[in-house]
């Protein structure tokens, strides 16, 4: 019943603190949520993939991930640098259909705050809860190492339950992997990430 | 999300991801509203939800108890009630339990905040709430009992006893209490070996 009251806690909320209000709400939720799960250390890329697979890291407490282990991101060198992962069910999706089920349409003050957050911040929610999702899964990747190395987390694509797509092309450029991949990808997902080394890209390193 | 994801919505559960987050949520206005801002959010959360579902109507009070048993009333949206009196009603788990676990697990203990508001819930509003999900429940269930007409008649909720994670029970002040059992029908110690095996008891009824 929790997770029913984000819609009428969402809509009073921007009846009193507006759209952009509950963005910056969501936004600090994310980030004090993986705050407080804590840093990780894995010794390289296979133990890491293997904890993301069994879902003993914090960024799979959203639900099962798919490991694209084919889709190893890799620097000027050859060196991997990461890989890509496809959330296969999004965790609002149970609480949507119980929500349309037993109480009705979702409420506009759904899109009216994910527009907020696409107009303001970055292009990317297809609902409201994105926003704390995405924010949650870039701090939780900053307080992960591998190999000793802080990892990123950049968001890719994600569907919405109507199936509208958000892609967010300055990702996809930075690890250079092509739009239509990701597309077929979200076939059986509803969010792609990739996790990457922080400050590197694909190709060459970024120079700060 | 997936198409997929939309499949037998009726039994399943939230991601405890979504959960969480909601009580952090929670916690960010408290932050910056206080513990009143908390009380007042759940609260009015709870009354917007509450407001957004479909009215009922039922001829008889063994249709309507024999809805809420099976499921079918929106009173029991959220909930297994189980009808144990003419106007006696236990809830064997509390809907929220889920949600209390999976951030005891993840997180840790829980921000003080949380009992912070539900002891100013039992000072200003009223004195039943054993935690703060309950001051979102006992409100949702007092709202939706204004939906709701047994014989033409608009349907009374009133609560008796919340068992919160701990252990601890939330009990109305003896001279209530008495009423309020004697209403369902039910002694003193029925009333706490119906604590002892489930999380909520509460009275349902119509005036006469």
């Amino acid at each position: 019943m929790m997770d029913i009251a984000i819609y009428s806690l969402v809509d009073d909320m921007v009846s009193k603190a507006g759209t952009e209000g509950v963005v910056e709400y969501w936004l600090r939720v994310g980030e004090s949520y993986a705050e407080r799960m804590g840093k990780e250390a894995y010794v390289g890329w296979p133990a890491f993939n293997v904890a993301m697979k069994e879902g003993r890291t914090s960024l799979t407490v959203e639900g099962q991930v798919n490991v694209l282990t084919d889709l190893a991101i890799t620097d000027r060198d050859g060196d991997v640098i990461g890989y890509v992962y496809a959330l296969k069910t999004c965790p609002m999706a149970p609480t949507m259909g119980r929500y349309i089920l037993r109480i009705g349409p979702i409420p506009d003050s759904d899109t009216d705050v994910a527009d907020s957050y696409n107009n303001r911040v970055r292009d990317s929610a297809v609902s409201n809860y994105c926003i704390t999702h995405q924010k949650f899964r870039e701090v939780a990747a900053n307080n992960i190492t591998v190999a000793k190395q802080a990892l990123e987390c950049l968001q890719l694509a994600n569907k919405g339950m109507t199936g509208e797509v958000k892609m967010v092309p300055e990702s996809l450029e930075r690890i250079n992997v092509d739009e239509r991949h990701i597309k077929s990808i979200l076939r059986s997902a509803s969010c792609v990430f990739a996790i990457i080394i922080k400050g590197k890209t694909a190709g060459e390193e970024i120079i700060e | 999300m997936n198409e997929g994801d939309h499949m037998s919505q009726k039994n399943i559960e939230s991601n405890p991801f979504v959960d969480v987050s909601v009580f952090l949520f929670f916690e960010d206005i408290s932050d910056k509203q206080g513990v009143e801002g908390f009380t007042n959010y759940m609260v009015g959360q709870a009354e917007s939800l509450a407001k957004s579902v479909p009215s009922e109507e039922y001829e008889t009070w063994d249709d309507f108890a024999s809805a809420v048993a099976s499921g079918e009333s929106v009173f029991s949206s959220f909930e297994n009630i189980e009808q144990i009196s003419k106007f006696g009603f236990v809830t064997k788990n509390c809907p929220f339990s889920k949600a209390i676990r999976e951030y005891i697990k993840r997180i840790g203990n829980f921000n003080p905040v949380h009992m912070e508001a539900t002891d100013h819930y039992n000072h200003t509003i009223q004195p039943s709430a054993a935690h703060s999900a309950c001051m979102m429940h006992q409100t949702y269930r007092k709202e939706v009992a204004k939906r709701i007409k047994v014989g033409g008649k608009p349907l009374q909720y009133a609560q008796i006893g919340a068992k919160a994670h701990t252990g601890q029970i939330a009990l109305p002040p003896e001279s209530w209490k008495k009423v309020l059992l004697d209403k369902a029908g039910i002694s003193e110690t029925q009333g706490f070996m119906e604590m002892r095996e489930n999380s909520c008891l509460y009275l349902l009824y119509v005036d006469e």
